[in-house]
């Protein structure tokens, strides 16, 4: 009997062990972008393109969901006529899988088709890429930066960094900005990828910096946010808060606003680094704040893994006007007018639309009437 | 509650263990994983005499099978007073697993934790890195590259799968009695050897799809299971010899 009981906690610890592999369980965020009147969202089994104003689906690729061929979608980035999404295949099956590589693809706006394929990298891709002048910049899990060419795909140069590359870049004017895991943030010539200055913190980088006037601001995981000289990479000052930073942080005028995943929301004055107002907002943030289009409102997603919650706060002063809990953790933000468009995983809504002035639903994907 | 008493002193005892040995991934969850296995280990040693005592026992329960075959209550009560006799608990292993069991699953779980392949595990590793112990956040991420393995994926060559269907097999054989004479119960001679195959293949099923960091978990694992053993058996069989020249003196 004994033994017969050590076989079944031993199938037991088993199954909790390898836990419960049916389906496609998200391993990152995905994405959305609102241009003009469309939103794009990579939406795990689909890129949707979706009316802004009332969420109706335009269309979608591929048109069936078809996880086994495309992998599940993660960022999508635009180009004028072109989507760059990207997804992450597995190769191999059952006891023979591989861990995930990213797939990057030009999806044609126009024609709905496929137009080139990047394949040569040896991790995922978590964040969307940034692109400026044909050209697309993005970070990869196998810690190299990629420039390609939107119009076919072809590489122009590769950086290596020592981690993983797990943040948008900033393209300014001719310099790419991009954080590391490796605790860096490098500066990189946009035509040639040659290093032009380095600056290493004191935790990880994950976050995308903001800029103003010559001055690069970026969070890190040893609960500083940096303020740089977009120039030379010299540290200028450093505001200390009291979790790791995630996001990137907003600025308007002289206030940056900025969330650890502490739940800390933080509104500093650049010119002389005090903190104007701090509030918690009970749960971790992992997104920058969003500002309203009016600058009264900022926006915190929550990143609760159960059920993440929007928050509009009161600029002036912290204060938590409003919050919209839903089920599921928030992966993007993205202001357009009078709203705000979310996108979420593990929820059974994936893309959602807000009023920022008062945190009512706009519309959401899918409509609850399908989706239950 | 699970997170604060047993997931998060893991996780950064994890890190403080990486910080000091040269933030080596590999030495960190070796010297967790010996630290769990010693701070058990007097339940594993209760665990293993017990198995050894009862091992001990079963020429007597044998015969008692045979004596009272067609007669099970009184074979059961004949059991227990053999058990009384002899001082020993049936159910003495179990109870020691069980305690063991949740420290085991929290280190299992730590070292996944702690190596956050994914950006969702990292996240959630924020939520477990103790803040008032300076510098622990700036060691991450952990350095997962060893040879010829990224600690964080399986390993792509299937060695350490191997090692772990090999060490375990060795440790199961180890604590499983040998197959009993002639005239034993095959039911269980049977499931100990479905034990002593299904538990190895279990663990290298566990490490071809997961973490390699696990897998060294598990061969650390064995290798304590192993020398423990090595430790008691001379001890017993020593106690075991005394035992008759005591009788013949009394």
């Amino acid at each position: 009997m004994k033994q017969k009981a050590l076989l079944l906690l031993a199938l037991g610890v088993a199954v909790i062990l390898s836990g419960c592999s049916g389906g496609v369980r998200p391993t990152g965020w995905t994405n959305l972008i609102v241009d003009e009147d469309t939103v794009y969202a990579a939406d795990v089994d689909q890129v949707r393109v979706l009316d802004a104003a009332t969420g109706a689906v335009s269309w979608a690729f591929p048109p069936e969901a078809d996880l086994r061929t495309y992998g599940p979608f993660y960022t999508v980035a635009r180009d004028g006529n072109t989507l760059l999404v990207t997804a992450n295949e597995r190769s191999g099956s059952g006891l023979f899988a591989r861990p995930p590589r990213g797939v990057l693809r030009a999806l044609d706006i126009e024609s709905r088709q496929i137009r080139w394929e990047f394949r040569d990298t040896g991790g995922d891709f978590v964040v969307p890429g940034a692109v400026t002048d044909g050209l697309l910049v993005i970070g990869n899990g196998d810690g190299c930066v990629y420039a390609l060419h939107v119009e076919d795909g072809s590489l122009v140069w590769t950086f290596p960094t020592a981690e993983r590359v797990w943040a948008t870049p900033l393209i300014f004017s001719d310099t790419v900005y991009i954080a590391s895991l490796d605790h860096t943030l490098y500066a990189l010539d946009l035509t040639t990828g040659r290093e032009r200055w380095r600056f290493e913190a004191g935790g990880a980088l994950v976050s995308t910096p903001a800029a103003q006037d010559g001055t690069l601001y970026v969070g890190s995981f040893d609960n500083s946010i940096y303020a740089l000289d977009a120039a030379t990479g010299a540290e200028r000052w450093r505001f200390n808060g009291q979790n790791w930073f995630w996001g990137t942080p907003v600025i308007s005028g002289t206030v940056l606003y900025a969330a650890d995943v502490g739940g800390n929301v933080y509104a500093l004055d650049t010119t002389n680094q005090q903190a104007l107002w701090q509030v918690n907002v009970g749960e971790s943030v992992r997104l920058g704040p969003a500002l309203s289009e009016d600058g009264g409102k900022l926006l915190i997603a929550g990143a609760d893994s159960r059920a993440g919650a929007l928050y509009g706060l009161d600029t002036s002063d912290g204060f938590i006007v409003w919050e919209q809990p839903a089920e599921g953790q928030l992966g993007s933000m993205a202001v357009r007018g009078p709203v705000v468009y979310v996108s979420r995983i593990l929820g059974s809504a994936s893309l959602q639309a807000y009023y920022i002035e008062n945190g009512r639903p706009v519309w959401s994907y899918p409509p609850p009437e399908a989706g239950q | 509650m699970w997170n604060l008493l047993i997931l998060n002193p893991m996780i950064n005892l994890l890190l403080v263990f990486y910080n000091l040995l040269g933030q080596q991934t590999i030495l960190a969850i070796t010297a967790l994983t010996l630290l769990v296995r010693l701070l058990v280990l007097p339940l594993t040693l209760k665990q293993q005499q017990s198995a050894q005592r009862m091992q001990e026992l079963q020429p007597k329960l044998q015969k008692l099978q045979e004596k009272y075959a067609d007669n099970r209550e009184k074979l059961s009560q004949e059991q227990m007073k053999l058990y009384q006799e002899a001082g020993v608990n049936p159910l003495g292993g179990c109870l020691p697993l069980l305690i063991q069991f949740p420290l085991l699953i929290g280190l299992y779980q730590a070292i996944i934790r702690a190596l956050a392949v994914s950006p969702l595990d990292l996240l959630q590793l924020s939520q477990n890195v103790y803040s008032f112990i300076p510098g622990l956040a700036a060691l991450i991420p952990l350095h997962t590259n060893f040879l010829w393995l990224d600690l964080g994926q399986p390993d792509p060559y299937y060695v350490l799968p191997v090692l772990v269907v090999v060490t375990s097999w060795l440790s199961q054989k180890l604590l499983t009695p040998p197959t009993p004479a002639a005239g034993a119960d095959d039911r269980t001679a049977a499931m100990n050897q479905q034990m002593q195959i299904m538990m190895p293949l279990m663990f290298g099923f566990i490490s071809i799809s997961y973490a390699s960091g696990l897998s060294i978990y598990f061969i650390i694992s064995n290798l304590v299971t192993m020398l423990q053993y090595l430790f008691i058996r001379p001890r017993r069989a020593a106690a075991r010899a005394a035992q008759p020249k005591a009788s013949q003196k009394e």
